[in-house]
């Protein structure tokens, strides 16, 4: 099934297409504002930009059930085939795990998690949701129950599948490659970690910071 | 800085990224300050990333049989907590 992909492109031949691959499950809703900022930010400087849902994630009609991080690799390679010119992929958080079966010119990551710190914080507000209702659970109990049937955790409903897969995943290695965290230091991208956030926010300040990064690592790599 | 510091001015700095504080509410956190049930913010999903990002910045594991609802009452609670957690 097709999934839709957020486009923005500038006035004329785009120099560079840079293909965002957005964090995980909640963290997603936390940064696609400011991630949007950014990508208007890059097709002004005269970037292609693009924002695709993965299949189970935002506007999605595939049942999040279906998906997993093979699915979801699998999806972005084929985004990244379809794209003339040269290509970054840009990731954040959850989305770094995922990046590396596109076929890019450069990779850029914002503050990597590994799949099982992500996992864990699925789990914990499941069994602190548990607590509330009066429903005793525990993280050990979960995961033995996730061998063999579906999750609901936060509201996603995750396969056995996605539960191993998340549980195992770290970043790979990818050539060349620029790793950046936010925060205020040199080398940062100037904000703060806007997908940890409980209500979601956006931050312009740190949309231009993303976008002047991400220009300066693609001329630095020869992408221009 | 002494351990405390260290740990408090982490956590500060913690709950302003997942609460959306801001660096002079994080700042003006008492020992007395309500969290959990108090600020409209502290929801069970930000419980769960307070936490786990508690073991990344702190370099500890919490054990899930640790936490108990007092933890997340006040700041002091929460602070005496990590601080147990990173002395060991």
């Amino acid at each position: 099934m097709d999934e839709q992909l957020f486009r923005l492109s500038p006035a004329g031949a785009p120099r560079t297409t840079v293909l965002f691959v957005p964090p995980l499950f909640e963290e997603a809703n936390r940064t696609r504002r400011t991630l949007v900022l950014a990508m208007r930010a890059l097709a002004a400087q005269g970037f292609a930009a693009l924002l695709p849902d993965l299949p189970g994630q935002n506007e999605s009609l595939v049942p999040l059930i279906e998906a997993d991080l093979e699915r979801w690799r699998s999806a972005l390679a084929e985004i990244a085939r379809d794209v003339d010119g040269p290509l970054i992929v840009a990731s954040l958080r959850g989305g770094c795990l995922i990046d590396h079966g596109a076929a890019a010119d450069a990779w850029w990551r914002l503050a990597p998690a590994s799949g099982a710190s992500l996992l864990r914080t699925l789990l914990r507000a499941r069994v602190s949701a548990d607590r509330e209702a009066g429903i005793a659970s525990s993280i050990e109990g979960l995961q033995t129950a996730a061998a063999s049937e579906a999750l609901l955790l936060a509201g996603n409903r995750l396969s056995p599948a996605m539960v191993a897969q998340l549980g195992a995943a770290e970043v790979q290695a990818v050539e060349p490659l620029r790793t950046v965290t936010p925060g205020g230091g040199e080398g940062q991208i100037a904000g703060t970690p806007l997908w940890l956030r409980a209500e979601p926010g956006e931050d312009a300040a740190m949309a231009r910071a993303i976008a002047a990064d991400l220009a300066l690592w693609s001329r630095s790599c020869g992408v221009i | 800085m002494s351990v405390t510091d260290t740990v408090d001015a982490n956590l500060r700095a913690l709950l302003a990224d997942v609460l959306g504080l801001g660096e002079d509410r994080a700042a003006a956190l008492t020992a007395d300050s309500g969290l959990f049930g108090e600020l409209p913010e502290f929801d069970s999903m930000a419980v769960a990333t307070v936490l786990t990002e508690m073991e990344d910045r702190l370099g500890i594991l919490i054990d899930d049989d640790e936490v108990d609802g007092e933890i997340f009452e006040t700041y002091g609670n929460l602070l005496d907590f990590a601080e147990r957690k990173v002395r060991g």
